[in-house]
């Protein structure tokens, strides 16, 4: 066995091992309860970080593909910060709608992730990393500021999307709403999985890649579709996460290599277990109260991503 | 000739207002290589990168080989993640081949290797053995070679020159950009371009004789 497809094995089995002990622990103790109730009520909670952290360390390592960039992150440059804007201005100006069908609010948070897209494109592409996160960061800005208008705006609407904001919707997670999302999550970490060769060719650049026989052009567009995917159900499931997308393929490429055929899968299974276990380290910490999962993730992500970032060499 | 593997004929390129390539007409048949050679900002990459299909035509002919037959290695060949070689060779439709050519090109014991730690020498030796390995036969087979003996010490020079002859000797066409005279002495013919136009095309001795360095480089040899 190679040492990438054992990284793999090992990773899905400490995924496992996390899914099991989230479903274990709760706010007030531990265990599963009388006939495993309480891991029965908590499963939905858990089954929602684990889709929703499997697309955003995917997404994350798909942007990161894309841009041959290891700091473009779609919580960086904004593509989820789209994704709650389109759901928060589905839950602001038709909350009806947002949950009268259950892909109302994944197909919203989809179109806020694409029109980021398209802004980063617009502004980033074809001037190099500091062009490409300085685009990033203003979209990124200005998606956070028009979430934050649109709360203020629509009063009835403002706590939903206040705790979008913090990464803080997977306390109402049910298998109401976690089914479709999950489902959505689950497809697109597993579609992006069929682009790593095409991922890999254009890791030599755009005129290497296409006399391997790549198109770069239509690789962007499917990756960014899968992106903008994979943000909007993870969206709508946890609200926003930042680093996950940064710090996921950074710990999947040092344990399984920097090829995207083990890659992507292993970005999946790392985002997965970190946001299963930032979640349940938010809920159970703190006797006092729990802490949205996303800031957890960001107590970790930001000490990870100042790391990466000191080690870059441009 | 119809039997060239690639041809341009009367090929002009622009990039917005700068006419880069002129009139080229250039045939490349198989069991060959050309060596293009000319000053800096003479048009040899663009005419490469044409040839590899990458540039837009402005204006003449071009024939190009089907695709999948072409191995191209740019000048300054780079890789966004610190892959090692056998993960290099490994996205190469034929793994096996440029693993070979590693070998092939003396770096068969750095597969293991990281392409950070290797040396610019060692890295430019990678991507070389990349872009050899990707026509599935060296009959009808293009290769493009911008400056593959730049960051080169003399034993590799001597490997890269020698795999161009064994691929050339095989049936495939390699074309060559350089600054290097020695490799260009090596190519059965010369193609001098100054300001976009070839200003002389043939074997390197009649090609590169001390009228057309006078007049391309503004070199003024000693006679021998």
């Amino acid at each position: 066995m190679t040492r990438g497809a054992a990284a793999i094995l090992l990773g899905a089995a400490l995924l496992a091992v996390a899914l099991m002990t989230a479903v274990s622990v709760g706010s007030t103790g531990t265990g599963w309860g009388e006939g495993g109730a309480l891991a029965m009520l908590r499963l939905p909670r858990v089954l929602a970080a684990a889709a929703a952290g499997m697309a955003l360390g995917v997404g994350g390592a798909l942007q990161q593909g894309v841009f041959r960039n290891p700091l473009a992150d779609p919580g960086l440059t904004g593509v989820f910060g789209g994704a709650l804007l389109g759901a928060a201005l589905l839950l602001g100006f038709a909350p009806e709608a947002a949950w009268e069908r259950a892909w109302h609010l994944p197909a919203a948070g989809f179109a806020g992730a694409v029109a980021a897209t398209l802004a980063l494109t617009a502004f980033g592409s074809g001037g190099g990393s500091s062009r490409l996160l300085l685009a990033g960061l203003g979209v990124n800005a200005f998606t956070a500021a028009a979430t934050l208008i649109v709360a203020a705006v629509r009063p009835g609407a403002r706590e939903t999307i206040t705790n979008g904001a913090y990464g803080d919707w997977l306390g109402t997670a049910s298998p109401e709403t976690v089914w479709l999302p999950g489902l959505i999550c689950a497809l697109s970490a597993t579609a992006a999985c069929s682009l790593a060769p095409g991922l890999d060719r254009l890791s030599l650049g755009d005129d290497v890649a296409m006399t391997l026989g790549g198109d770069p052009r239509a690789l962007r567009r499917r990756a960014a579709l899968l992106t903008a995917a994979a943000a909007g159900a993870a969206t709508c499931l946890v609200g926003q996460v930042a680093f996950l997308g940064l710090v996921a393929p950074h710990l999947a490429r040092a344990l399984a290599g920097s090829t995207h055929r083990l890659l992507l899968p292993m970005s999946g299974l790392a985002g997965a277990a970190l946001l299963v276990l930032a979640d349940m380290a938010g809920r159970s910490a703190l006797p006092t109260g729990s802490l949205p999962a996303a800031a957890v993730m960001a107590a970790f992500g930001a000490p990870a991503f100042l790391w990466i970032a000191r080690r870059r060499d441009d | 000739m119809t039997d060239a593997i690639a041809r341009t004929e009367a090929l002009g390129v622009t990039f917005g207002a700068v006419r880069v390539l002129d009139g080229v007409t250039l045939d490349v048949p198989p069991a060959s290589f050309t060596a293009l050679v000319g000053p800096n900002g003479a048009g040899k990459t663009t005419l490469l990168r044409t040839l590899a299909g990458l540039t837009r035509v402005a204006d003449g002919d071009l024939t190009l080989p089907p695709p999948g037959s072409t191995g191209y290695c740019p000048q300054n060949p780079g890789c966004a993640w610190n892959f090692s070689l056998e993960e290099l060779c490994s996205i190469s439709p034929r793994p096996s081949e440029a693993l070979a050519w590693c070998t092939r090109l003396g770096a068969g014991g750095l597969v293991e290797r990281r392409l950070g730690s290797l040396s610019g020498g060692e890295r430019r030796m990678a991507h070389l053995a990349l872009a050899l390995s990707i026509p599935a036969e060296p009959y009808g087979a293009l290769i493009l070679l911008d400056e593959p003996t730049a960051d080169l010490d003399a034993a590799r020079r001597l490997l890269v020159i020698e795999a161009i002859r064994q691929l050339s000797a095989s049936g495939a066409a390699v074309v060559a950009a350089t600054h290097d005279f020695g490799l260009a002495r090596a190519a059965s013919k010369v193609a001098v371009l100054a300001e976009g136009r070839l200003v002389a095309h043939g074997p390197p001795e009649q090609a590169l004789n001390a009228e057309v360095i006078r007049a391309t480089w503004g070199v003024e040899l000693a006679p021998s």
